[in-house]
């Protein structure tokens, strides 16, 4: 294991595994973000994909394996501190709150760890009723960034899909995150909508330089974005390159189009 | 000793009864994610059915019980198809379907208590000579308790584990959707796992009645089986029936040597220890959501 | 005229024990049917504190409500500590009620002091009229309502509607839950304060599960996610089957078959997320206190 930290290594993975009963689901996976990269995880569907991301909010726990955030585990820490200590991102299955409005959608990002004590809560001060004035302010220029501003006080719910997929990209950064995790956040789009879609990714990654590990099954989308690429297979890397390396390999190539069954077990050999 | 023992087999067949209602709440936890609080009235319903037809009827225990079983497992289905069917195909959350099972809980426990009133009844079944082994008496209702519940819960297991239908509810377990895309009739694992709550709980109601007495309010003791369940483990039955028999003999321990009024503190104050130290359960399982 | 003050001072006391409800079950989605309980807590404690120490009301009110909320974190530290998906809570707020009753129904005597088990506590003094009840309802639905338009309350409805999203998002579910539970534990310590004061008496049987199921039933019909809601129903469960005394046994079988109707029908309740209800009450405060809060998504 290499210890010495270059410093603009983000987030680090060694060995990341998890094993449900007798299938591995993630096995011995290794990534490296750098600071301001925007890279992307690919991989046939089952890969393991949403289960890295999984592993690394800890919403799972991992059977083995490190996660490094700027050079310190966050093994065991709970999803909502790794969230405050950076993490941020959002689902494969939407996962909005359905009965806010996109605007309170969004200004939960902002104060999930409430900007005032309880007692201010309670008597609520000019301190705290200036925290919310600049709560609300942000708020409204996030859903802007998005181009939600027009449908900030419309329930997340009755949003058009491709809508609530720009509202959870929001709500992500609100939470002023160092490391964006975007899950397929192009899923079930046309072909204008990705284009709309890879623009505003672009946007947002130039002018807030997240660093953005990004799932997603529209290789159009991944190829205009990504710097670099992993690309997973049954739970394992099976490498990791340049978008045009990707393209052009033939193992990626097979994992897609291969029809072989393979069966995963906790001891591959 | 003697104590002991007599506390033991008493604890035994307690925990007998708990282990029929604390799978019967395993099961519909494991599938549908909710505590079907109904299930306190169904017990109740039962019992009373089954003590009418002894007492009104006149009919032999045999019949008795197997008119409780069927009128129960009437009501438990009718409940699902009425009151959870359409929060169910819904998905609506969890929340909703407790406040429903709530519902279904108030209005029938509190119309067996309108209809029969509230005086704890006798079981009508004549008092038989315990059985002795050397010191120890053993009820004989206890045995019996015992037996015919380790009965049905094989029973159940047989079903569960040996049959087509079995397999469907077990993998209805794991993840509704899949099952459901697998061929299996959502709609009919529904109805089987309410006809075994059915079983499970007229059963049990009707042996809770004996040992000690039958009043509307007395599904409370269902309480006991949902502790039961989350000491175990919850959503696994194997871990109910264990945590079952733990409680039952514990509480048991708590009545015999300490006293019988703390009994149910004793089950609480276990259910907090356990959830502090364990929080799995003693066998528990995870059962993380689906991102 | 005594008969209406009645209906006034036993309403208001439900409409508090209901508002604690409503943060809890309303606005953070957790279920409880063992609020009951807490009013017992709250209740015997400030009874005992005024009887037995002589404290003052006011502060004996407070200080039985908080005991309530002490108490409330020995089931919501285990039961929301769990990591995994189970219905701990709601479980071990019925076990808990049961408890405190079943304890209270067989503990005559705590040192000196003569509870009278399932005699009742008596002599208590009589401190609950109907300013005293109109003041703390006035002072109840401020404070609730400060509390739910806070951030700390919108991560409680966060929570409610999707937790595994709101704890990814940075929120942090036990102490949000905590708080929701300590509130309404509060809420309804001060409420069994009243009632103790009132009836100058307390009996364990006050605080069974059918007074829990009432409260429920308040926040269940009055609407989810909502203030005016609960209080409406809870001042109406109080005051319409005192007018209807002919169906008092059918009282629970009613509602038991209402809460699935309402369930199927219109779950959110009869005034549930009417987000215009909150703004209500706020715009006739600011009419009448003149302070400034601007509205939330002007825009």
């Amino acid at each position: 294991m290499n210890t010495q930290l270059r410093n603009d290594e983000i987030l680090t993975t060694h060995d990341l595994t998890v094993d449900f009963g007798g299938v591995r689901a993630v096995n011995k996976v290794s990534i490296t973000l750098h600071k301001g990269e925007l890279v992307g995880l690919i991989g046939p569907n089952g890969a393991g994909k949403t289960t890295v991301f999984n592993l690394i909010t800890n919403a799972i726990r991992p059977t083995a394996g490190q996660i490094l955030l700027h050079g310190k585990s966050i093994l065991g820490k709970s999803p909502d501190k790794i969230c405050r200590l950076g993490i941020s991102r959002t689902f494969q299955n939407i996962r909005l709150f359905p009965q806010m409005t996109a605007y309170e959608n969004v200004e939960l990002g902002l104060h999930s760890s409430p900007k005032y004590s309880i007692a201010e809560a309670f008597v609520r001060l000019p301190h705290a009723s200036r925290i919310e004035k600049g709560t609300r302010k942000r708020a409204l220029e996030l859903l802007e960034i998005v181009n939600l501003k027009e449908h900030a006080n419309e329930r997340a719910s009755s949003l058009p899909y491709g809508l609530q997929r720009r509202l959870e990209i929001a709500r992500a950064m609100a939470t002023s995150p160092q490391l964006l995790l975007l899950d397929e956040p192009a899923a079930g789009m046309n072909e204008d909508e990705c284009n709309d879609l890879v623009k505003l990714i672009h946007e947002i990654h130039t002018a807030m330089k997240y660093t953005t590990l990004m799932i997603e099954h529209h290789m159009a989308v991944v190829m205009d974005l990504c710097e670099c690429i992993y690309v997973l297979n049954l739970g394992s890397l099976l490498t990791q390159g340049i978008p045009k390396e990707i393209q052009n390999d033939p193992q990626v190539i097979k994992a897609y189009l291969g029809e072989r069954k393979n069966v995963r077990t906790a001891n591959p050999s | 000793m003697e104590l002991f023992l007599q506390q033991l087999i008493s604890g035994i067949s307690i925990g007998a009864i708990y282990s029929l209602l604390a799978v019967g709440y395993a099961l519909v936890y494991s599938v549908y994610n909710f505590t079907n609080w109904a299930f306190d009235a169904f017990m109740a319903f039962g019992a009373f059915m089954a003590f009418t037809a002894i007492s009104s009827l006149f009919l032999p225990f045999w019949a008795a019980m197997i008119i409780s079983i069927v009128l129960t497992i009437l009501l438990s289905v009718g409940t699902e198809k009425l009151a959870y069917s359409t929060l169910r195909r819904r998905k609506a959350p969890r929340l909703f379907m407790m406040i429903s099972a709530m519902g279904v809980n108030l209005a029938i426990v509190n119309l067996i208590n309108k209809a029969f009133g509230g005086t704890f009844r006798k079981f009508p079944i004549e008092d038989v000579q315990p059985i002795f082994i050397g010191n120890i008496s053993i009820g004989r209702m206890d045995l019996i308790a015992g037996l015919i519940s380790f009965g049905v819960l094989g029973l159940l297991w047989l079903f569960l584990y040996r049959t087509k239908w079995g397999l469907g509810i077990r993998a209805s377990a794991i993840d509704i959707l899949s099952a459901s895309l697998m061929g299996i009739n959502n709609d009919a694992v529904a109805m089987l796992i309410f006809t075994t709550t059915g079983v499970l709980s007229s059963v049990a109601g009707v042996f809770y009645g004996i040992k000690y007495a039958v009043y509307p309010m007395m599904g409370i003791v269902t309480i006991k089986a949902m502790i039961a369940s989350i000491v175990g483990g919850l959503g696994s039955l194997p871990a109910a029936i264990v945590g079952s028999m733990i409680l039952g003999i514990l509480e048991t321990m708590v009545s015999g040597y300490i006293s019988s009024s703390y009994r149910d503190l004793f089950s609480f104050l276990f259910l907090i220890l356990i959830l502090l130290f364990f929080p799995n359960g003693l066998m528990g399982k995870s059962g993380e959501e689906k991102l | 005229m005594g008969y209406i003050n009645a209906i006034i001072i036993l309403g208001g006391i439900n409409i508090i024990a209901a508002l604690g409800v409503a943060i809890l079950t309303g606005y953070t989605g957790l279920f409880s049917i063992g609020h009951a309980g807490f009013m017992a807590l709250g209740g015997y404690m400030s009874a005992i504190l005024v009887k037995e120490f002589s404290v003052p009301f006011p502060i004996a009110l407070l200080a039985g409500g908080f005991f309530a909320g002490l108490c409330s974190f020995i089931i919501g530290y285990p039961a929301f500590r769990s990591r995994l998906r189970g219905d701990y809570f709601a479980i071990a707020t019925l076990g808990f009620s049961e408890a405190i009753r079943l304890l209270l129904n067989n503990t005559k005597m705590i040192g000196n002091i003569n509870l009278g088990g399932a005699f009742g506590y008596m002599n208590i003094p009589s401190h609950t009229n109907v300013l005293v009840v109109v003041i703390s309802l006035i002072l109840a639905l401020f404070f609730a309502h400060m509390f739910v338009t806070s951030q700390y309350g919108k991560n409680c409805i966060a929570v409610s509607q999707d937790e595994v999203a709101a704890q990814m998002m940075g929120v942090n579910l036990l102490k949000t839950k905590l708080t929701a539970l300590f509130i309404s534990a509060f809420y309804a310590g001060v409420a069994g304060g009243l009632l103790g004061f009132y009836f100058a008496y307390l009996s364990p049987s006050f605080f069974s599960i059918t007074k829990s199921s009432d409260l429920l039933a308040a926040v269940v019909f009055g609407g989810i996610q909502s203030l005016i809601g609960p209080l409406i129903t809870a001042f109406v469960l109080i005051a319409v089957p005192e007018f209807l005394r002919s169906l008092a046994e059918w009282r629970l079988i009613i509602y038991g078959c209402l809460f699935v109707v309402v369930m199927i029908f219109r779950p959110q309740g009869l005034f549930g997320y009417v987000e215009m209800n909150l703004n209500f009450v706020r715009v006739m405060w600011n009419k009448l206190f003149g302070r400034k809060t601007a509205k939330a998504s002007e825009g």
